[in-house]
């Protein structure tokens, strides 16, 4: 028998150690150990990550309390998350592909459209959305991320909150009511009218905070 | 446990290759830092290596498939593909411990 000479040897070690390594890929690979791939020449190339790898995103942006549109450089709608499918009144499946221009105020569409256009170097532009119902809504449109020619958009409600003066109202209202019941203690009969009022009110404020208590907590997402 | 390999109070530079906050790529990397806190308390670093920001990164330890996990000291360079979830598998392939 030949004797193994040392080059062979290291070759053969070489193409062990190959074999091994192919079939850790490949192990990992049909367990399910793996959710992205380097693909390209000499894997200089791009990452490909598998659909599963997306959901903690897609789940991110489904609740948040924002706005989310991509849409193709001359505004057709690829992707919308449920708050602005609720901001417009449309229902999603009505969005996807549907111009975007088109739920925008007339008087807008021009600049949304030269946004979208340049939208690798604009930030940011305020527009009004139109509502299903005919109302509009003034939004901040601000550029997330332009990659292979699409632009994600974070879609921000620009109206003042409501609930604060709405509360404030509510509170100037008790006070006026219990200053009105001070001068009613001379009366009886005043006064329990006055009391039956203030109750009134601050069960309507009580009603407002559990609104806004339930509001605040559909914006937080689950844990 | 047998140590197979490295000797007491060596440094262990590891680099785990991700992809963003994949779902393999968070689980991995929960499960590098549980085995070396276990297995190389003090003694070892990680090195996170983001393929989405740096895809060309993957050049330089020929990554095929993500998450993958590259020993690079103790020599000689070691790699392991997938989340790690397997902690047998793992110490095996980090030769912390020898195949039974």
């Amino acid at each position: 028998m030949e004797p193994v000479s040392a080059d062979f040897e290291k070759e053969l070690a070489l193409l062990r150690e190959k074999l091994e390594e192919a079939e850790d890929v490949r192990r990992a690979i049909t367990h399910g150990e793996v959710d992205a791939f380097v693909v390209g020449p000499g894997g200089s190339g791009r990452v490909l990550l598998l659909a599963n790898a997306y959901q903690r995103y897609r789940q991110l942006v489904e609740r948040m309390q924002q706005g989310a549109v991509t849409a193709t450089a001359n505004g057709h709608i690829l992707f919308a998350n449920q708050r602005f499918s609720d901001m417009i009144g449309v229902p999603l499946a009505q969005l996807y592909t549907a111009p975007l221009e088109s739920y925008v105020g007339v008087s807008d569409r021009a600049r949304l459209s030269a946004f979208l256009m340049v939208s690798a170097r604009e930030s940011q532009v305020e527009v009004e959305l139109g509502r299903r119902d005919g109302s509009t809504i003034p939004v901040r449109m601000s550029l997330a991320s332009f990659a292979d020619g699409y632009a994600s958009l974070l879609v921000t409600d620009m109206r003042p909150l409501q609930w604060p003066s709405m509360a404030v109202d509510a509170l100037d209202s008790i006070r006026s009511s219990l200053e009105k019941l001070n001068q009613d203690l001379a009366t009886e009969a005043a006064a329990r009218g006055s009391l039956r009022n203030i109750s009134e009110e601050i069960n309507g404020l009580a009603r407002m905070i559990d609104e806004m208590i339930d509001v605040e907590g559909k914006a937080k997402p689950a844990g | 446990m047998t140590p197979a390999n490295g000797t007491v109070g060596e440094k262990w530079n590891l680099r785990l290759y991700t992809a963003g906050q994949s779902p393999k790529s968070l689980a991995a990397l929960d499960n590098l830092k549980r085995v070396c806190e276990e297995h190389l308390p003090g003694r070892y670093s990680i090195e996170v290596v983001d393929l989405l920001k740096n895809p060309r990164l993957a050049k330089d330890d020929q990554i095929v498939a993500i998450p993958t996990l590259v020993r690079k000291l103790p020599e000689p360079l070691r790699r392991i593909v997938g989340d790690l979830s397997d902690t047998e598998r793992t110490l095996v392939g980090l030769q912390l411990r020898q195949i039974k």
